[in-house]
């Protein structure tokens, strides 16, 4: 497919698969770093690019609310959020997801306070895990077009109904210029398809009440129909990210892997730190070390047969987590560690905590972990702390 | 107790918690089995609200106040809305009417539940006089 | 790959004009990045903006590098330690209306250095009529680098710049190609 040449930062390219997806309405309260998406999105509006509603609301739990409003209604609803706004949409999200509702919301990565930062990390994305949403995890601005399309298409499939968020990476994904590849509007748009609503509100023809109150004999039920739809997901989101290469010749797997047939020591890590660490990989391939790379496109459902596919042969594992988990390992090392138990896999398993408040993350330092955990798999046990970190200042701090 | 009927296997709801209101089209009034007309609260009344027509002044306040639409209203020969009758299937007792109802003395009073309606309109009380 | 530092004051349009570099590097072809560093945003306040250009997708996400070119677009934040992560080829290229002699004087960390003086603010002035030393530098820029004939830039920045009113595109056009003649 002819494809047009641009340059955007991740959230222009958000805002334009939004207005290529011709959404109904926006309801948003803009916070940085995603504050662009309804920026760019309310400029389409009041140029006439798209004729979809722009409304701006006073908070996000507001924003979030009126998303929930309009996807009952019978619109394709989507919306933008970061850190303490995501922490405010909390309540509303899993009422979008319990309700079944196929909203889309760019998540812009970013720490959440105190103390107050603007720059990017993963505590708002870990804040947001078990709110029933489908988590995807886009690494760059291309990523975060693409993903977008397919967000829409997965989200309003029957079999899944669920609200899909795309995260990205603040500052980093989000205010990073980089050329990309789109579609022609109407490509891009036929691939989504028309918005078929499920049982909308406004239906005088069929009136139906949502968000009911069930009590202990109905609420386990509809809870566990939430699950099954989430674990459906799966089969939807592969043969949608199936149809989007055929479109566009851009391929995305739930885990993204990078040298890791022969691999020794494997890094596994979520979003932008993944491009940088791939770099790193080749940088010790040249030297004759055997590393490699998994970065998780898929955070939700997760995607555990599908990783553990990758993690039977190394010797040493080193998972990334971009949050304090604060009392216990990172949640993206929890999810590695269980998937190694379930399957009986028993490599050398080390968790840092990396990049917060949009601390820097370089190919040196991403040396040095590999580097670390060379030491355990050349020790066949774990030599080094659980727990480390990397590029902080101070005695150096690692727990267990 | 709930309905043995209604406690389906989670693969049988609809997604969302959705309830209906209807089966079919709203005008054929095939009420789901949802919908809440198809409950009876009746049986949590232990008074009931009584209505006497000899001093009602059709003010309508009983039927925007009741809580579970049991105020069933009606239309006189000249076209205006006037008091019907009392829904007592749906009607839980809750007495709302009877607290809004403006006349002296009230339109609608609270009676035991087992007492005939004909027994409670013979014990309605008189005016109140100010003082 | 080419690697580029900005020295800016926010509002001076450094942002801009790593995206403008973008813009006219992606459409040759090349695979580009454009990013800032952003603190508490404050009009005036010293802050950063890097450009990545290179013939393979750019995937490295980190701040580090060590730039080819170090761009100051504000002449007094020559005085700040603009110096860091450099590497011995490193050429900057700083906004100031004192000239080579002068500038070796007050600030002695440039000697030994490759630098490349031209007067940005005054040329936006006259040109543009404000300051807005983001566009000239990228003209001087292409005379120090030879990234791209200076008629081919003009134009295509010319083509970036539509939106804006034509007084304001001839302008630029104008301070870019000064910017050209004049860097030193």
């Amino acid at each position: 497919m002819e494809q047009n040449r641009i340059v955007w930062d991740g959230n222009m390219a958000a805002s334009q698969a939004m207005r290529q997806a011709k959404i109904d309405v926006v309801a948003a309260y803009p916070i940085t770093p995603s504050t662009p998406i309804v920026q760019n999105y309310s400029q389409f509006v009041a140029d006439g690019d798209v004729d979809g509603e722009f409304v701006m609301v006073e908070s996000e739990h507001s924003a979030m609310s009126a998303c929930v409003g309009a996807a009952s209604a019978g619109g394709r609803v989507a919306t933008a959020t970061s850190s303490q706004g995501y922490a405010l949409m909390i309540e509303v999200l899993y009422q979008a997801s319990g309700m079944r509702l196929p909203i889309v919301l760019n998540a812009v990565n970013r720490a959440l306070a105190a103390p107050l930062n603007i720059h990017g990390d993963h505590s708002d994305m870990y804040l947001g895990r078990d709110a029933g949403w489908i988590n995807m995890v886009a690494n760059n601005p291309q990523e975060v077009y693409d993903l977008n399309l397919c967000a829409f298409k997965i989200a309003e499939d029957y079999s899944v109904r669920l609200p899909v968020a795309v995260n990205q990476d603040g500052f980093l994904v989000s205010h990073t210029t980089e050329a990309l590849n789109y579609l022609p509007d109407d490509e891009a748009y036929k691939f989504i398809g028309d918005y078929k609503p499920h049982n909308p509100m406004l239906d005088p023809e069929k009136p139906v009440t949502y968000g009911a109150q069930t009590e202990g004999e109905w609420h386990y039920e509809h809870k566990m129909r939430h699950e099954h739809a989430m674990y459906n997901s799966f089969g939807v989101i592969e043969k949608v990210l199936a149809e989007y290469k055929e479109l566009s010749g851009r391929e995305y797997k739930f885990v993204e892997t990078y040298q890791v047939d022969d691999a020794e020591e494997i890094i596994i890590c979520m979003g932008s730190v993944a491009g940088t660490t791939q770099l790193a990989v080749d940088k010790l391939r040249a030297e004759g070390k055997k590393v490699g790379l998994v970065s998780v496109r898929l955070w939700r459902p997760f995607p555990k047969e599908e990783l553990a596919k990758y993690l039977g042969k190394t010797k040493t594992i080193t998972v990334l987590d971009r949050s304090a988990p604060l009392g216990s390992t990172g949640a993206l090392y929890n999810e590695v560690a269980a998937v190694m138990v379930d399957n009986g896999y028993n490599a050398v398993l080390l968790n840092y905590v990396y990049g917060l408040g949009g601390r820097d993350m370089t190919i040196d330092h991403l040396t040095e972990i590999f580097n670390s955990a060379k030491e355990c798999s050349d020790a066949g046990k774990r030599v080094k702390p659980l727990i480390q970190t990397i590029n902080l200042r101070g005695k150096e701090l690692s727990f267990y | 107790m709930t309905e043995e009927h209604l406690l389906k296997g989670w693969e049988e709801f609809e997604p969302g918690a959705t309830l209906f209101s209807f089966e079919g089209k709203p005008d054929q009034e095939v009420h789901h089995e949802n919908n809440s007309v198809q409950h009876s609260v009746a049986d949590w009344r232990v008074d009931k609200p009584v209505h006497n027509k000899e001093f009602c002044i059709d003010c309508q306040f009983c039927w925007v106040y009741c809580p579970d639409t049991s105020i069933i209203p009606d239309v006189d020969d000249k076209g205006k809305g006037i008091f019907g009758h009392i829904d007592y299937k749906h009607c839980k007792g809750c007495g709302i009417c009877v607290d809004v109802c403006p006349t002296n003395p009230k339109s609608l009073l609270m009676f035991a539940d087992h007492l005939p309606v004909e027994e409670a309109l013979r014990q309605w009380p008189e005016k109140e006089e100010k003082k | 790959m080419l690697e580029l530092r900005w020295h800016s004051r926010a509002g001076q349009g450094a942002v801009t004009g790593v995206k403008a570099l973008c813009d006219v590097m992606a459409h040759e072809g090349k695979h580009v990045q454009g990013f800032s560093v952003y603190g508490a945003e404050k009009r005036g306040a010293p802050m950063n903006a890097f450009n990545r250009v290179d013939e393979n997708p750019i995937i490295d996400h980190s701040k580090a590098m060590k730039p080819d070119y170090v761009l100051v677009i504000d002449p007094s934040l020559v005085y700040t330690d603009i110096h860091y992560d450099i590497k011995e080829t490193t050429k900057y290229i700083i906004t100031t209306h004192l000239s080579k002699e002068e500038l070796l004087e007050a600030v002695p960390a440039f000697a030994g250095k490759e630098i490349y003086l031209v007067d940005c603010i005054k040329i936006s002035q006259e040109e543009i009529g404000r300051a807005m030393p983001n566009t000239p530098m990228l003209g001087a820029l292409m005379k120090v680098s030879g990234l791209f004939e200076i008629d081919d830039f003009a134009g295509s920045m010319e083509k970036l710049l539509y939106k804006f009113p034509q007084k304001i595109i001839d302008g630029n056009v104008k301070a870019i190609k000064r910017a050209y003649a004049e860097v030193k």
